[in-house]
C-alpha cells in the first residue's frame, strides 16, 4: 500500500473554507419574464361571469361555478371561473378573449403540492399569493379578439330629421347586420334583463347564419311586436352585455329591427307556429296596446277565440299615439298588428269599454277577460293656471299628430317634463316648425327618458333647461307666460337621488304659445266598477304573480301592462301579456296554475 | 439592399422583397430553389450566420412557410427567406451541411408540424414531445381538446354552469323554460 492512499483523504480538507462549486439548495430565486404566462389572476369585482373564457378555452380547462357571497345580479350571472392546471396549456386566449379585462395571467410559474387536486382554483376568489401581481400576460395595448366597436347605425342628418317624419334610424344592410351579429360572444347574460326574456343569443346566431326565418320564430317565441322592439325598445338587454363591460354593446334592437325589416309579412306563416285546433273558449281583451294584443297572439296561437276592445280608431295604443312615427313609422306598426289579427285574432276598433259594454257584460259573454288599458290620463302641472287655454297635455298632441290633425302649436313652446313623452312632444313640435325649451325640474342625468331621445332632442334645436320648479301659468294676451323657480338640487337622505329646491327669489318667465305638459300620466279606472271585484290599491288593479286580479263570480278577470307593472315600456307589457296569456290557458284548459 | 433583391431575383427566382425595419428584410422563393439560396447568401453574399428557422401552417393555402432568417454580421443585416411548401407533400431539402445547427431545428419542424428533411441527422428522433403519439401538434387542424380527451382522464368531481341557465334559476325561476 502507498503512502498517498493515507493521505489522500486528509488532502481534500485543504479545499474546506474555499467558495464551493455547487449550488445551495434551495436554489436562487427565478422569476419568470415580465410577460411570462404563469397562474391566472381575476379581477372578481369586474368580472361578469359570461364564460367567455371557457367557450374559448381548446382544452376545456375553464369551469364556471358559483361563488360564496356573490349572486345573480342583471348583467352578471354570479358565476366566477374555475382553471383545471392538469389541462391548461398556458396559451393565454382566455386572457385575450375576456370582454371586461378581468382575467389576466401572473408571471408565478412555481406551486408545488403533492397532492394533485389542490392545482385547480377559482382566480381572484381563492386567495394566491401572486393574487395582485402587476407582472404576468396582459393583453398588448390595442390587441382585442372582440369588436368593442358597433357597427354604425345610419340616421338621418339632424337639420334634415327635423324638417319631416321621416323616420330617423335607416336600418342595418345585410352585410352591416352580420358583422355587428358577429360581435356577439352568445353569453346569455342579458336575457334576465329584457323583460320577456327573448332568446336573444339565438336570434343574432340566426343574423349571423342569416337564417332569418329562425330568427324571426325565436322573436316570436316571446314577443310578437319584433318590428315596434325593434326600433323603440328600451333595451335593458343592451345594458347587461358582456361586451359593453369594455366597449359598445352589441346593438341588440337593431338586430331585431333587421330580421323583422327583412322578412315580408306574407312570408311570415313559413316560419311561424300554426295555431292550435280551436278550444272553443273565448276571451276579452280590453285595449289593444302592445300587452293586449300579446295576450291576443299567444291565446289565439293556443286554440283560444280572442277579441279585442279598443276604445280608438286603430290599434296599437301608446305605439301608435304615444310615439312619433319618425321612430315607429306606421307601416311597421301595422305589419306587427297585421300579423296578429292574421291568425283570427278580431279587434273591435272604437270600441271603448264602459257604459253600455260593462266589464261585467264581457264577464257574462267571455270565459275570460285581460285588461291593458295602459296609462292614457295625462297629468295635470297643478299649478295656479294649469287649466289655461295654451296649456295642453303632451299625451294628447302626439295622438293629435298621429291622427294628422293640425296641431297650432305656434312658434315658441315650453315642454314641461323629462320622459321620453316630453322628448317626443318637443320634437313633434320642432317638427312643426317651433322653437322649443324643455323644462325640467332636475338636471339632465336625472331624465327618465331614454338617453338616446334627450341627446336627439337636443341636438334637433330643444333647448334645455334644467332644474326649473313650474310656479304659474298667467295669460299673456292669449298667450301663456310660464313662470318657474330656478332650483338647485339637495342631497336629503344618502343613497336616495337629490331632490330639487327653489332658490328663493329665482324666478324666471318667458311667453309661450303653448306650454305642453308631460311630467307623467295615470290610469282610467272609471269601467271597473266595485261590483266587478277587482281589487284597486294606489290606482293600480292588483294582481298576482300571473296577472290574476279575480277569479271570483263570473270569468276570471287578468290584467297587465303599464296599468299594472312600474317599469311602463313596451317590452314589459308584452311580456305581462304572454305571462296572462299562459296562466288564462292553463285556467281554461283545465291544467290547473 | 436593392441589389442583392435584384441579384437573388436573377438567381433563384425571389420575389417580394420587404424592408421590415433598416435592418431586416424579407423575400420569397420557391421551395426548390431554398437550399441554392440559402447556400449563395452564406458563400457569396456574406450572410454567414443562421439566427433562426421555423414554419407557420397557413392552413388556408394549403402551405406550410418556411422561414429561414440569416445574418451578415458585417453589414449589420438579416434577411429573412420564406418559402411555401405543400402542406399534403412537405418535403424540404435539408440545410444540415450549410449550417451545422440546422438539424436541431430541422428535427424541431419534423415533430410540430411532420414537415420532412430527408438525409437530416436524427430527424426522425424525438425532440421535446416525449413518447408523444399524436399527430403533429403545431399543426392547426390539430384538435387539442379531442388529444386531451382521448389521452387523459377527466379529473374527477369537475362541474361547469351555464351563465344564462344560472341567471334564469337565480332571477325568474318561475319563466319555466
Amino acid at each position: 500500500m502507498d503512502i498517498k492512499d493515507f493521505i489522500a483523504p486528509f488532502a481534500v480538507w485543504k479545499r474546506a473554507f474555499e467558495k464551493p462549486f455547487t449550488v445551495k439548495k434551495p436554489i436562487d430565486e427565478r422569476p419568470g419574464a415580465p410577460r411570462y404566462r404563469g397562474f391566472h389572476i381575476n379581477d372578481a369585482d369586474k368580472c361578469v361571469g359570461c364564460g367567455t373564457c371557457e367557450a374559448i378555452c381548446m382544452n376545456r380547462a375553464i369551469d364556471l361555478v358559483p361563488v360564496e357571497g356573490r349572486d345573480a345580479k342583471e348583467g352578471d350571472s354570479g358565476l366566477r371561473p374555475r382553471v383545471d392546471y392538469g389541462r391548461c396549456c398556458w396559451c393565454a386566449l382566455c386572457v385575450d378573449i375576456c370582454p371586461s379585462g378581468s382575467l389576466n395571467m401572473s408571471n408565478e410559474y412555481v406551486w408545488i403540492d403533492s397532492d394533485p387536486d389542490v392545482f385547480r382554483y377559482t382566480p381572484g376568489v381563492e386567495p394566491k399569493p401572486w393574487d395582485g401581481s402587476a407582472l404576468g400576460y396582459r393583453r398588448a395595448e390595442g390587441y382585442r379578439l372582440l369588436d368593442g366597436t358597433r357597427v354604425p347605425m345610419p340616421e338621418l342628418d339632424h337639420h334634415e330629421a327635423v324638417k319631416s317624419f321621416l323616420e330617423l334610424v335607416r336600418g342595418w344592410s345585410r352585410e352591416q347586420a352580420e358583422k355587428e351579429a358577429d360581435r356577439c360572444v352568445s353569453c346569455g347574460l342579458c336575457i334576465a334583463s329584457c323583460p320577456a326574456h327573448m332568446e336573444i343569443p339565438g336570434y343574432i346566431k340566426a343574423v349571423r347564419d342569416g337564417d332569418l326565418e329562425t330568427g324571426l320564430r325565436l322573436l316570436y317565441q316571446t314577443n310578437p311586436f319584433p318590428e315596434a322592439c325593434g326600433r323603440i325598445c328600451t333595451h335593458r338587454c343592451e345594458e347587461a352585455c358582456s361586451i359593453g363591460t369594455d366597449g359598445d354593446p352589441v346593438a341588440i334592437r337593431w338586430l331585431k329591427r333587421y330580421i323583422a325589416d327583412q322578412v315580408e309579412l306574407a312570408d311570415y306563416s313559413k316560419a311561424l307556429p300554426r295555431k292550435e285546433a280551436s278550444s272553443g273558449k273565448r276571451v276579452a281583451i280590453v285595449g289593444a296596446g302592445p300587452g293586449g294584443l300579446s295576450a291576443a297572439y299567444y291565446l289565439a296561437l293556443l286554440g283560444h277565440e280572442v277579441t279585442v276592445h279598443e276604445k280608438d280608431e286603430a290599434a296599437g295604443g301608446m305605439l301608435r299615439y304615444g310615439i312619433p312615427e319618425y321612430r315607429l313609422p306606421y307601416p311597421a306598426l301595422d305589419k306587427d298588428i297585421g300579423y296578429i289579427e292574421s291568425l283570427g285574432v278580431k279587434i273591435e276598433r272604437g270600441a271603448p269599454v264602459g257604459e253600455g259594454r260593462s266589464l261585467a257584460s264581457l264577464r257574462e259573454r267571455f270565459d275570460a277577460v285581460f285588461l291593458s288599458t295602459g296609462l292614457p290620463a295625462a297629468y295635470g302641472l297643478d299649478v295656479p293656471g294649469e287649466k289655461h287655454p295654451r296649456v295642453l297635455d303632451g299625451v294628447a298632441v302626439l295622438a293629435a299628430a298621429t291622427r294628422g290633425q293640425v296641431l297650432g302649436l305656434g312658434a315658441r313652446v315650453a315642454v314641461v317634463g323629462g320622459g321620453n313623452v316630453a322628448m317626443d312632444a318637443a320634437r313633434t313640435a320642432l317638427r312643426n316648425g317651433a322653437s322649443v325649451d324643455i323644462l325640467y325640474r332636475r338636471r339632465e342625468e336625472d331624465m327618465p327618458a331614454d338617453p338616446d331621445e334627450i341627446r336627439e332632442a337636443k341636438a334637433e334645436g330643444a333647448r334645455l333647461v334644467e332644474k326649473a320648479i313650474p310656479l304659474e301659468v298667467k295669460d299673456a294676451g292669449g298667450k301663456a307666460r310660464f313662470v318657474w323657480n330656478e332650483a338647485t338640487m339637495v342631497q336629503k337622505e344618502a343613497g336616495k337621488r337629490p331632490v330639487p329646491e327653489p332658490i328663493p327669489g329665482a324666478i324666471h318667465e318667458e311667453i309661450y304659445d303653448s306650454v305642453i305638459s308631460a311630467i307623467g300620466q295615470g290610469p282610467e279606472l272609471s269601467y271597473i266598477a266595485e261590483a266587478d271585484g277587482v281589487e284597486i290599491r294606489r290606482f293600480k288593479p292588483v294582481v298576482d304573480r300571473d296577472g290574476l286580479a279575480t277569479a271570483a263570480g263570473k270569468a276570471p278577470v287578468f290584467a297587465g301592462g303599464d296599468l299594472v307593472n312600474d317599469r311602463k315600456d313596451a317590452i314589459s307589457a308584452i311580456a305581462d301579456g304572454h305571462r296572462a296569456a299562459s296562466a288564462i290557458d292553463r285556467l281554461l284548459s283545465g291544467k290547473g296554475a | 439592399m436593392n441589389e442583392l433583391a435584384k441579384e437573388l431575383a436573377a438567381r433563384y427566382g425571389a420575389r417580394d422583397w420587404h424592408d421590415r425595419r433598416g435592418d431586416l428584410s424579407s423575400t420569397v422563393v420557391d421551395p426548390i430553389r431554398l437550399h441554392d439560396t440559402l447556400a449563395w447568401l452564406k458563400d457569396s453574399a456574406g450572410y454567414a450566420h443562421l439566427s433562426f428557422a421555423t414554419a407557420v401552417d397557413n392552413i388556408e393555402r394549403g402551405v406550410f412557410t418556411l422561414t429561414y432568417t440569416v445574418r451578415n454580421h458585417e453589414q449589420g443585416h438579416s434577411l429573412m427567406v420564406h418559402a411555401d411548401v405543400d402542406r399534403a407533400n412537405p418535403v424540404v431539402d435539408s440545410i444540415h451541411l450549410l449550417w451545422g445547427q440546422g438539424w436541431t431545428y430541422q428535427r424541431e419542424m419534423k415533430e410540430w408540424f411532420g414537415i420532412d428533411f430527408p438525409g437530416s441527422p436524427r430527424v426522425d428522433e424525438e425532440f421535446v414531445l416525449e413518447g408523444w403519439e399524436g399527430p403533429p401538434m403545431m399543426r392547426r387542424d390539430f384538435d387539442s381538446l379531442a388529444y386531451s380527451d382521448a389521452t387523459y382522464e377527466g379529473r374527477p368531481g369537475r362541474v361547469t354552469h351555464d351563465p344564462a341557465t344560472r341567471m334564469q334559476e337565480r332571477l325568474y325561476p318561475e319563466a319555466g323554460k
